[in-house]
Parts: C-alpha cells; sequence; structure tokens
C-alpha cells in the first residue's frame, strides 16, 4: 500500500490495516508469553551439537571407506547424490524466504536425510560405526522434533510426506559397491552442509522473532491533515 | 571434507563441480540422467580375492564425443597412483592394470581401486576384497545369570585377521529336540560374545556353536555341549558390611547377605572373600567360605584401612554336581582396625566366632582361655563377650608390661603367652 502524502483517507487506510493484521503477528506482543523463541534458541543449539557430532562420525566412516574419500580435498563426482536435498542456495533467494517456507524446508531435509542415513547403517560396517551411526539419528530425529515444536508453536502446519514420494536410498541391484561409497560420500557432505546452513536460518528466525527494543512507531507524513 | 566453511556468499555462488558432466556407468545398469559425456568401467567391479592373487582389471571409456581415448588415464589404488609399469593401453578405448601378489584389503570397506582420466577427475571404480576365508572359532565358553539367560563368549579363528568383515553367528539347540535357534544380542561383552535373554530350558543339554562367514567363505567351532545348571553364576551378595569387633585390633567383623535372585535355592553356595590394605595392590583370599553369611577377618594390622569384598558360587544349585560359576565381586566396602603398635601378620581363613578349634594359634589361645575361665566365669552364656574381653585384657597387660615381643612369627599372635597370673 503505498502512502501519499497529504493523503489523509490514506493514511486511515494504512492506519487500519496495520491494526487489522497486527493480531496475526505471532506471539510477539503478548505480555508473559515467552513465545518461540525459546525452542527456536533449543533447535538452534541442537544444529551446533550436531554440527560436532557430524564431525566426528563422518571422520571415522570416511577412514572406513578408506582413502581416497578421507583426503581432505576429495570431491567425486555427484550422481546419485542428485536426490539429496540441496542446502546449498542462491543467497538473495535464502534471504527472502518466509518463515514457513525456512522452516519447512529445514524440516523436509532432515527427515529425508534422516532416512537416508538409517539406510547407510549397513551390515558391513563395524558394530563400533554401526553404534555410532544410531546415536546419530537419535539426535537428529530430536533435531526435527525441535523444528516441528517450533512449526507449531507458529501455527505452521507440519509437511506430511506424499505417498508414493518416500525417498528410497535402494539404488537397485546393480548399484557397485564404490557407487555406494560414493553416495555414501555425498551424504556426509549435504548433511555437513544443511547443518551450517540451519545454524544460520535458525539465528536468523531468533532475531526476528526478538521483540523490539522500543514500542513499534508508525512513521506517518503529515501534510495539512 | 574441505576445511573452512562457506559463508552464504560463497554458497550462492557455488557452482557444480566441474567433474559433473563425467558419469560413471554402473556394470549392468542404464546410464544415469546426465550430460551424456565420458563415461568408464571397471572389470572387474567389486570383486573378492585371497589373499597373493592376482588381479587383471581394465578401465573401458565410452563417450559421445568420438576419440575420447584410453590415453592419459590411469590408475590409483586407495588414493595412491599406480606405477605406470602394471598398466598398459589395450586398444583406443581401454587402460589395462596386472596387479599381483596382494596384501590384505586396507580397510574392510574394501580397497579403492580408482580409473582417472588425464586431468585426474574419477571415471569409474572399484571396490577390491582381498582376505582370507574364516578359521574355525573356538573356545566357547557360557554362563547364566540366574538360569534366565545365557550368556557366550569365543574366541575368532586366526585371531580374527581376515581382511575382510566376518560375520559371526551363534547357534543353539536342545540336545533332543531338533530345531536350530540364532543368537541375536551380539557383542554384550566384547567383540565376540552374544546375549540369550529369554526361553531357555533347564534338565536338557543344549549345543552350542559358532558360524563365521565372510566372502571368501564360512568356518564352524566344534559344538559344546552344556546344562544350564552346571554353568550358573548369580549377582554379587548385597548388602556386604565390614566392622570392627568391639577393641580388637586385628579383627574385622565381614557379614553379607545371600544373592537375593538365587536365596531359595543356594543351600550349598560357597563364598569368597578377599581383602586388601588400602594402598596395596595385593589381595588376600579367604577360601572356602561355605554356606554362612558372615566371617571374621583375623591377623590385621592394627590402624589401617582395609578393603573388603564378597563374591558367590551357586555351587550344586538344583543338585548339579559341578561348581557353578564365581559371580562378580561387590562393590568393596571399607573399614579400619582399631588403632595400637604391635603389627600382626595376616591370616588366610575366618575366625571362629567362639569356641570352635580351627588352626592351631586359636586352639592355644582357646585353651588358655578356658584355663582362665575355670577360675572366672560364672555365665557360660557370655563366653563369647568373655573371649573378646580377655583378648583386650591381653593386649592391654602386654602394654603395661612393656614386653618387646617384635615382629611375632606368622600366626601366633600373642598365644606364646599364657594370662599372667
Amino acid at each position: 500500500m503505498d502512502l501519499r502524502a497529504g493523503d489523509s483517507w490514506g493514511m486511515l487506510a494504512c492506519l487500519c490495516t496495520v491494526l487489522w493484521h497486527l493480531p496475526a503477528v505471532p506471539a510477539l506482543n503478548r505480555t508473559g508469553d515467552p513465545g518461540p523463541g525459546p525452542s527456536i534458541q533449543k533447535t538452534y543449539d541442537l544444529t551446533r551439537y550436531l554440527e560436532h557430532q557430524l564431525r566426528s562420525l563422518a571422520g571415522t566412516y570416511l577412514n572406513y571407506l578408506g582413502p581416497p574419500f578421507n583426503e581432505p580435498d576429495f570431491n567425486p563426482p555427484r550422481l546419485g547424490a542428485e536426490t539429496l536435498p540441496r542446502a546449498t542456495v542462491n543467497l538473495e533467494v535464502w534471504r527472502s524466504l518466509n518463515d514457513k517456507l525456512r522452516l519447512t524446508q529445514n524440516y523436509e531435509a532432515y527427515s529425508h536425510l534422516l532416512c537416508y542415513l538409517r539406510g547407510l547403517n549397513r551390515q558391513a560396517a563395524t558394530a563400533e560405526l554401526r553404534r555410532s551411526l544410531a546415536h546419530f539419528c537419535t539426535s537428529l530425529q530430536g533435531l526435527l522434533g525441535s523444528i516441528a515444536g517450533v512449526m507449531a508453536a507458529l501455527g505452521y502446519p507440519l509437511p506430511q510426506p506424499l505417498p508414493g514420494t518416500e525417498p528410497t536410498w535402494a539404488p537397485g541391484p546393480a548399484h557397485s559397491d564404490f557407487l555406494q561409497k560414493m553416495d555414501d560420500f555425498w551424504l556426509l557432505k549435504e548433511l555437513q552442509t544443511w547443518l551450517w546452513r540451519s545454524a544460520k536460518d535458525f539465528n536468523r528466525l531468533k532475531k526476528k522473532m526478538q521483540p523490539p527494543a522500543a514500542a513499534v512507531t508508525l512513521h506517518l507524513e503529515a501534510h495539512g491533515f | 571434507m574441505p576445511a573452512g566453511r562457506p559463508g552464504p556468499a560463497a554458497q550462492s555462488a557455488r557452482r557444480p563441480p566441474p567433474l559433473l558432466p563425467l558419469l560413471l556407468l554402473c556394470v549392468l545398469g542404464a546410464p544415469r540422467a546426465g550430460s551424456g559425456a565420458h563415461t568408464a568401467v571397471i572389470s572387474p567391479q567389486d570383486p573378492t580375492l585371497l589373499i597373493g592373487s592376482s588381479l587383471q582389471a581394465t578401465c573401458s571409456v565410452h563417450g559421445d564425443p568420438p576419440g575420447t581415448t584410453a590415453e592419459g588415464l590411469y590408475w590409483t589404488l586407495n588414493g595412491r597412483r599406480l606405477p605406470p609399469e602394471l598398466s598398459r593401453v589395450l586398444n583406443a578405448s581401454t587402460l589395462a592394470l596386472a596387479l599381483a601378489n596382494l596384501n590384505g584389503s586396507r580397510q574392510q570397506s574394501g580397497d579403492n581401486l580408482v580409473c582417472h582420466a588425464r586431468d585426474g577427475s574419477i571415471l569409474a571404480g572399484s571396490c577390491l576384497y582381498v582376505g582370507l576365508p574364516p578359521e574355525k572359532p573356538f573356545n566357547i565358553s557360557c554362563w547364566s545369570k540366574n538360569m534366565k539367560d545365557l550368556t557366550c563368549r569365543w574366541t575368532p579363528g586366526a585371531h580374527g585377521e581376515t581382511f575382510l568383515h566376518t560375520n559371526y553367528s551363534l547357534k543353539y539347540k536342545l540336545r533332543w529336540y531338533g530345531q536350530d535357534n540364532t543368537c541375536e544380542e551380539y557383542h554384550t561383552v566384547g567383540p565376540h560374545s552374544c546375549h540369550i535373554p529369554k526361553d531357555l530350558a533347564l534338565f536338557t543339554p543344549y549345543e552350542i556353536w559358532v558360524e563365521a562367514t565372510n566372502r571368501l567363505g564360512s568356518a564352524r567351532s566344534d559344538v559344546l555341549t552344556l546344562d544350564i545348571l552346571d554353568v550358573v553364576t548369580t549377582d554379587p551378595p548385597p548388602d556386604v558390611h565390614v566392622s570392627r569387633v568391639g577393641g580388637l585390633e586385628d579383627q574385622l567383623s565381614v557379614r553379607w547377605v545371600s544373592p537375593p535372585a538365587l536365596k531359595d535355592f543356594l543351600f550349598q553356595a560357597k563364598y569368597q572373600i578377599r581383602y586388601r590394605v588400602e594402598d596395596s595392590v595385593d589381595w588376600k583370599v579367604v577360601d572356602d567360605v561355605s554356606n554362612q553369611t558372615s566371617c571374621r577377618l583375623a591377623g590385621l594390622k592394627p590402624g589401617t584401612v582395609y578393603f573388603v569384598q564378597v563374591r558367590c558360587n551357586p555351587f550344586g544349585i538344583y543338585g548339579s554336581k559341578k561348581a557353578g560359576i564365581w559371580s562378580e565381586w561387590s562393590h568393596p566396602t571399607a573399614a579400619s582396625t582399631p588403632r595400637s603398635e604391635r603389627p600382626g601378620p595376616g591370616g588366610g581363613a575366618c575366625e571362629p566366632r567362639g569356641g570352635e578349634p580351627s588352626s592351631g594359634p586359636v586352639r592355644r589361645e582357646l585353651k588358655q582361655f578356658l584355663g582362665w575361665l575355670k577360675k572366672h566365669a560364672y555365665c557360660s552364656n557370655l563366653s563369647f563377650r568373655l573371649y573378646d574381653q580377655w583378648r583386650a585384657w591381653m593386649q592391654k597387660s602386654h602394654k603395661t608390661r612393656n614386653q618387646d615381643e617384635g615382629i611375632l612369627p606368622s600366626g601366633r599372635r600373642g598365644a606364646a603367652r599364657g594370662p599372667s597370673r
């Protein structure tokens, strides 16, 4: 809507519109209600914790895959990894995501990643690796729950998985072991990238949800009003 | 994983990796979605080989642009470039490799053999599994906690080094009832162990064995036959209390409770007590403590802190002729003996509570006590307490007499001296 200087009706319309929309602003100005702030903080903290856990898990897993997978600049072709949810996004697009979309993208990404990770727990890996993977999956499950909590607090519906679009990591019996190793590599890489991005997502949400220091002030230009 | 984290600016600037045009082809599968440029196939794909064998491999390049050749291709194994003399160009599009006398795989997920293009990008890969078939597992030992479950442990043959992932499966069946069962809970007490939590039958022997399988073959251990009742163990005795015995400076009294899980069945339980001085690592063991729930340790050093532990063996449970398996030691309980100047040598048996003649020195001492008692006792019910009183009197009278006895020879704690009257 646009404020034309000197248009008193315009100003009134603006004021009405603002006042009309005010109750829809979620949990900001109600006194005594902490709002989704604490759970956003918790989610942020969880992403940092998971990032730390992943570093050690990935190190161990890549050593299990053997060189060159555990070499620092290893960058194999990215093939089956096409089905992985991509964290990489254009900066402007990322900035302009609304809260609901931001949260939904995070939730969907981790749902898929968790599913793939569970498939990673394959027979051949050592018992110790299986334990670490299982532990990580549990923590990731916790992150999902936390995101769901934030979405619920803000009144957004949880994305429901559509039947038939369950991510299947089973690429077919012809999939060679070496290709599987590359897929595992990219899964861990994408997981790492998502955790980095989520930290920024939740930091952004945290800042947005903070109640402003002063009351919201409307600057209205009054010309001959 | 690359070091450093990309900021949002870097994320937006990140382009698809330059390798994307180069795709791999599954041996049997269709080409994956991609730009349809170079593709390559390694043969054999993911082979399994015996240590010391040889391998002939080929990397065949296909691709739309004509002129994709095997020229400039090279091999790496586990990230290390292979010497060029091992490769040769078979034809325009195929590079061959000859490896001899292969060592065991560097990692259980397989050695990474990779075919690279001239610019270093990955064209194809194959996992080599080089190892040995498993050897017969042996040394199976099992125990049952309170007759409720069964835990077994074994030693893998060849000390486990097959270089390949080897799967161990513990199987069991009742001797005359046919059906094989497989244990499901592994690694409960170490890497080669399994726990069977329920549905165990008593009074019929079990046949137990371990099967080891890997890509190169399998092996089976000898069958162990056992009866659950012969391998019963239980919890350590709870509520172990150690306390002083009046003013006696060289004794401590240990009391415990029979392990509750088998409380009603432990008619012949055996116990063992061990104790040590606070700063020592040498335990003294009191063996053959049968069917009692208390013991008196004697010959201890005065003014010293002792740690005491007790464990139980459910010997002869349900009429089993064999000893059971010793429980874990109870949590250490500490107590200190009262202070004194005279050191005392150690003992290895529970001291009798009173009146029971046992080992030599105690008998001699009791003899003297009874002699004294005849002159002073007027209530035989209190003989035990009087015995303690007498001992305390003996020690005090030695102090006042200021006799320099020095270190007494082992086992003779003041027994040599009679009451001075």
